[in-house]
C-alpha cells in the first residue's frame, strides 16, 4: 500500500496534512491520524464532506448523484468519504478550521429516556449519557450530528440533534422511520425505553454562521428540521434574536409536529417567523400548499435582499431549493445545507 | 479594513498593517470597520461631553459608555460584528442625548451653541452595507493617508491606540466603583482632539504624552481599587498543579468579575484557578482568602488554544486576550465585560450561573498533581516594606541593576530575548517583572540576594504603576533621577494597554527603553527617530548584548 500526503486547505485558510493509504478514503485517514472532518453518512449519500481537488490524483467510490453531479465529478469535485488517493492531494474544504475537531472519537454510552412517535413515520428518541465518569455535559454547536449505533451490530447511523449543548446530559433527535432502513427497523422493532447505546460525536459542520448579519432563511424538509430546532432552541436560551424565516414543509398534514414547539419559539424570538408547507394538503389545509422550494420562490419574490440561506432535508428538496436561491440572486457561498438520503 | 494597532500585525515590503478579509489577529474585515465607526461615533460624544463641562455639567456616565466602548475595541477583545452594529446604535444615542443637552443649556444661558461637525451630526445609517460605506469613507485611521502623510497617521494611531489601553484600565477600575471626573474629561478631550483632524505632528507627539499622563492616574486609579477592594498585595505562594475537583479557569485582568465568581462559588466543591494575567489575584489578602481558589493553570494567553483544551471545566474570559476558541471547547468557553466572540455564551451582569453549571457537568480534575509553586505579591507596599534591605543591598554592592522585564507576551519567536535576558541577568541583579511576559521565566529559580527575591513578580500589566513608584522611591533614597538608577526597562508589548504604559513611562521622561520584540509597526522611520532623539527609546537587540550595555550603568 502507498502512502499519500493530503493537504486540506479550510474555508478560512488553514492547511491541515496528514498521511492516507490508497486503500482509505480521506476521511478514515483523517480519523486514524485524530483529525476528524465533518462527514455524516460516511457513504456517499449525503454530500456532508463535499470537498474540491485542486491537485493530484484519486479514484472516487459509489456515491449518490444526487449530492454529487456528474458535472461537479468533471470538474473535481469530490466526497472525502468516497476519495481515495493515488497521489499526494491537495483539497480545499467548504468549512471552517473550527469545525475539524483533532482527536479520536471515543463512544458514550447513552441510555433511552424517551421514545415518541411524534407524526406519522417520525420518532422523537430521548437519551442521557449512562455514566457521570465523563461528566454530563453535552457540548455541541447546533446543527451537529451523532452517530446511533444499533446494539450489538456495530451499524451506526448519523442524526442531527434537536436540542441544544446542555450540561444535563440530555440528547435529542427526530428521525424519519424509513421503509428499509437499519435503524428505523431497530426504533420500530426492538428499541425501548432504559436500553443502552453507543454514541459517537459531534461531528458535522452545518451550524448557523454566528458572524454573518444577514437574515437568514432556514428551510426544512421532515426531520430536516431538527438542525433548525437546535439552533433556534439556542438562540432563545441565549436571547440573541435575529432576523429568521422558517419554511417547514412535508408531503401530508400527518407529518407535521413540533408546531407548539415553533409558537413557543416564535414568542420567544420576536425576529423568528414561520411558514408550514405541506405538499399533498387536505382541502381545508390553510397554510402554503406546495414544497418548501416552492415556498422559497415566493419568499425571496416578496421579500427581496441579502439572506443566508440554510437548508436542510432529502436531496432533492435541497437541490431545489439551491436552485431557487441561486435563481434569485443569492450568492453560492451563502447557501449552506445538508442533505440526508 | 485597515489595522495596525497591535505587536502582530501584518508587516510587508509594501506597507504595515491588516487589510485583507481577515486580520492576523482573527478580527474579520466587518467588525474591524465597524469598530472604527464606533470609535468616531464615540469622538461625537467626547464632543459635546466636553462642552457640557463648560456648563458645569459632568457627563459620567457617558464616559462609562465611551470606556466601555473603546475596551471592546482592544487587539483580542471582542469579534462579534452584531455587537458592534447594536454598540454604534447605542452611540449615536448617547450622542444625541449629550447634543440636545448641551443646545438647550446654551439657550437657556444664552449663548450660542457650536455647530459641530463630523462625528457630532453624523447619523449611523439603517443597514450594514451602509454603516461599512461609512465606515471606510469617514472613520478609517488611515483615512487622510494622501493628504497628511503616514507620520501623521501613525502620530493619531498612537493617540487613540494610548486612548485605548487607559480606557481599558479606566474600565477595570469603574467595574470596582472607581471613577475620577477628572479622568473623564481627560478622555473627552483626547477623543475630541482627534475628531479635529489635527496635522500637526509636534501637537500631536504633545497629547500622546498627556495621554500617558492621564494613564498615570487611571493606573493609580485602579492600583487604589484592587488595593482598595482586596487589600494590597502580600507575598503569597501560588500552585501550579491541579487539584482533584471541578474546576472553572479564570482568565484576562478583571478581578472584580473573580471576586463574584469566588462569592457565588463558595461551598460548591468548585476550585477556581487564575489563568494568564488574572496570576497576580492570588496576591490580594481578599481574594487569596477563599480556600478554593486553588491556585494557576496554564501560562500566557498565546497558549490558551493548548491550556483551554485540556482543562476539564468552564473557562471565564474576563478581558483580552481572547482568540478563536478551538471546537475542543468551544461549548465550555464563557465571555464577560468587554469581551465577545460570536456563538460563544455571554455572561451578562455579574451572573456567573451558566458557568457554575457547566462546572458541575463537566468532569473536573480527577486526581491531584505534585505541587508546583511560584511567589507572586510583590506590589509596591511589599517592595516599599523591604525598601532599606534593597537600598542597604545596593550600597554594599550586592545588588548592582535592576531589570524590568515585563509587558505583555505573544507568539513571536523573537520573545525569546525576554527569557534570554532574565536567564543571563548576572547573580547580582533583580528582575522585576509585571503582565503576561512573566511565564517566559517566573518557573526558574533565581535564587536570592540577602533574602530577597531576585525575582519579584509585580503583578499585572497595570502594575507598571507599582514600578514606577519603587523607581522613584529608590531615586529620591539615593537622591538622583530615575534615569540615573542601575534600571533598565526591557519592555514586551503586544496591544493598546502597553501603547498606554509606555506613553506613560515616556511622559515620565524615562529614557532608553527597551522595545520588543518588534516596534509598533504605527512608528515610522521619522517618528522611531523623534522618540529616539527625545527618549533613547531602542528596538531590543541581543539578550547579552543588552545586558552588557545595561550594566555598564551598574550601581
Amino acid at each position: 500500500m502507498s502512502e499519500h500526503q493530503i493537504t486540506l486547505t479550510t474555508r478560512d485558510g488553514h492547511e491541515v496534512t496528514f498521511s492516507c493509504g490508497d486503500s482509505f478514503d480521506v476521511v478514515s485517514a483523517g480519523e486514524q491520524a485524530a483529525i476528524l472532518l465533518p462527514s455524516l453518512c460516511r457513504d456517499g449519500g449525503c454530500g456532508a464532506c463535499v470537498g474540491h481537488c485542486a491537485e493530484g490524483e484519486y479514484t472516487l467510490g459509489e456515491h449518490n448523484a444526487g449530492v454529487l453531479s456528474e458535472a461537479a465529478v468533471s470538474g473535481r469535485d469530490v466526497l472525502l468519504c468516497r476519495t481515495y488517493p493515488q497521489s499526494d492531494l491537495k483539497i480545499t474544504a467548504p468549512y471552517d478550521y473550527a469545525h475539524i475537531h483533532f482527536g479520536h472519537c471515543e463512544a458514550r454510552n447513552a441510555v433511552i429516556t424517551g421514545l415518541k412517535t411524534i407524526a406519522d413515520r417520525t420518532v422523537r428518541i430521548r437519551l442521557s449519557w449512562q455514566d457521570e465518569e465523563g461528566g454530563k455535559a453535552v457540548e455541541f454547536e447546533p446543527g451537529q450530528c451523532m452517530e446511533l449505533e444499533i446494539p450489538d451490530t456495530g451499524i451506526r447511523r448519523a442524526y442531527s440533534l434537536a436540542n441544544t449543548g446542555n450540561w444535563r446530559g440530555e440528547l435529542e433527535f427526530l428521525i424519519r422511520l424509513q421503509p428499509e432502513g437499519r435503524f428505523s427497523g431497530y426504533l420500530s422493532r426492538g428499541a425501548e425505553v432504559g436500553q443502552v447505546l453507543k454514541v459517537y460525536g459531534p461531528s458535522g459542520a452545518f451550524g448557523l454562521q454566528s458572524d454573518s448579519l444577514n437574515p437568514a432563511v432556514f428551510i426544512a424538509g421532515g426531520t430536516g428540521l431538527a438542525p433548525f430546532l437546535s439552533m433556534l432552541r439556542r438562540l432563545a436560551e441565549w436571547g440573541e434574536d435575529r432576523s429568521i424565516h422558517l419554511l417547514f414543509g412535508v408531503n401530508r398534514e400527518s407529518e407535521l409536529f413540533y408546531i407548539d414547539e415553533l409558537d413557543r419559539l416564535k414568542q420567544q424570538l420576536p425576529g423568528l417567523s414561520v411558514t408550514l408547507c405541506v405538499w399533498k394538503p387536505e382541502p381545508d389545509w390553510s397554510g402554503f400548499s406546495g414544497t418548501p422550494a416552492e415556498a422559497l420562490q415566493h419568499y425571496l419574490q416578496d421579500h427581496p435582499g441579502d439572506y443566508d440561506i440554510y437548508l436542510c432535508g432529502p436531496p432533492l428538496l435541497v437541490t431545489a431549493a439551491t436552485q431557487v436561491a441561486l435563481a434569485r440572486g443569492i450568492a453560492e457561498q451563502r447557501i449552506f445545507s445538508e442533505k440526508f438520503g | 479594513m485597515f489595522c495596525y494597532q497591535c505587536e502582530q500585525t501584518t508587516r510587508a515590503s509594501t506597507g504595515n498593517g491588516c487589510h485583507e478579509v481577515k486580520g492576523v489577529c482573527g478580527k474579520d474585515e466587518t467588525t474591524a470597520d465597524l469598530q472604527d465607526l464606533m470609535i468616531y461615533g464615540l469622538q461625537g460624544i467626547a464632543q459635546y461631553a466636553k462642552r457640557l463641562r463648560q456648563f458645569g455639567e459632568n457627563p459620567s456616565e457617558a464616559d462609562d459608555f465611551m470606556l466601555y466602548a473603546l475596551f471592546t475595541t482592544l487587539t483580542n477583545v471582542n469579534f462579534n460584528a452584531s455587537r458592534f452594529v447594536q454598540l454604534i446604535k447605542e452611540t449615536a444615542v448617547w450622542r444625541d442625548r449629550l447634543k440636545a443637552q448641551y443646545e438647550a443649556l446654551a439657550e437657556q444661558q444664552g449663548v450660542a451653541a457650536e455647530a459641530l461637525t463630523g462625528p457630532g451630526q453624523w447619523r449611523p445609517a439603517s443597514t450594514l452595507a451602509g454603516l461599512m460605506i461609512q465606515a471606510q469613507e469617514a472613520a478609517a485611521i488611515n483615512l487622510e493617508l494622501q493628504q497628511v502623510g503616514e507620520d501623521i497617521i501613525g502620530l493619531r494611531a498612537m493617540l487613540l491606540y494610548g486612548i485605548k489601553g487607559a480606557a481599558a484600565y479606566a474600565y477595570h477600575a469603574l467595574m470596582l466603583g472607581y471613577r475620577d471626573d477628572d479622568i473623564g474629561a481627560g478622555f473627552e478631550e483626547a477623543l475630541d482632539f482627534l475628531a479635529t483632524h489635527p496635522g500637526d505632528a509636534d501637537q500631536l507627539l504633545d497629547w500622546s504624552m498627556r495621554i500617558g499622563q492621564l494613564n498615570y492616574k487611571v493606573m493609580a486609579m485602579l492600583d487604589a481599587a484592587n488595593t482598595g477592594s482586596f487589600g494590597a498585595q502580600q507575598i503569597n505562594t501560588v500552585n501550579l498543579a491541579q487539584v482533584k475537583g471541578k474546576a472553572i479557569l479564570v482568565s484576562g485582568h478583571d478581578l472584580h468579575d473573580l471576586a463574584q465568581l469566588l462569592e457565588q462559588t463558595q461551598g460548591l466543591g468548585i476550585n477556581i484557578y487564575t489563568h494568564g494575567e488574572m496570576l497576580p489575584a492570588h496576591a490580594y489578602p481578599k481574594l487569596k482568602a477563599y480556600p478554593h481558589l486553588v491556585g494557576n493553570y496554564g501560562t500566557a494567553w498565546q497558549n490558551q488554544h493548548q491550556d483551554f483544551t485540556q482543562f476539564p471545566g468552564p473557562i471565564l474570559m474576563t478581558s483580552n486576550c481572547l482568540v478563536e476558541p478551538s471546537p475542543a471547547y468551544r461549548q465550555r468557553i464563557f465571555t464577560a465585560g468587554p469581551v465577545g466572540w460570536p456563538g460563544v455564551r455571554h455572561i451578562v451582569g455579574g451572573d456567573f450561573a451558566p458557568v457554575i453549571e457547566a462546572a458541575l457537568a463537566l468532569p473536573g480534575f480527577s486526581e491531584d498533581a505534585p505541587e508546583q509553586l511560584i511567589t507572586v505579591g510583590f506590589g509596591r507596599d511589599t517592595v516599599m516594606g523591604v525598601a532599606d534591605k534593597v537600598i542597604d543591598a545596593v550600597k554594599a554592592g550586592a545588588i548592582q541593576h535592576f531589570f524590568l522585564i515585563g509587558g505583555c507576551d505573544g507568539a513571536a519567536p523573537g520573545r525569546n530575548y525576554f527569557t534570554e535576558v532574565a536567564e543571563q541577568a548576572p547573580d547580582e541583579t533583580v528582575i522585576l517583572t509585571l503582565g503576561c511576559g512573566k511565564y517566559r521565566f517566573n518557573s526558574h529559580d533565581f535564587g536570592d540576594i540577602g533574602g530577597i527575591p531576585r525575582l519579584l513578580d509585580m503583578g499585572q500589566c497595570n502594575d507598571a504603576y507599582s514600578a514606577i513608584q519603587v523607581a522613584s522611591a529608590l531615586a529620591k533614597a539615593f537622591d538622583c533621577g530615575v534615569n540615573d538608577l542601575p534600571l533598565s526597562l526591557m519592555i514586551s508589548w503586544f496591544e493598546q494597554k502597553a501603547v498606554a504604559v509606555l506613553l506613560t513611562l515616556l511622559s515620565l521622561g524615562i529614557r532608553g527603553i527597551r522595545l520588543g520584540p518588534t516596534l509598533p509597526a504605527f512608528l515610522t522611520p521619522a517618528l522611531l527617530a523623534k522618540l529616539g532623539e527625545a527618549f533613547d527609546l531602542k528596538a531590543t537587540g541581543t539578550a547579552a548584548q543588552d545586558i552588557q550595555d545595561a550594566m555598564k550603568k551598574a550601581a
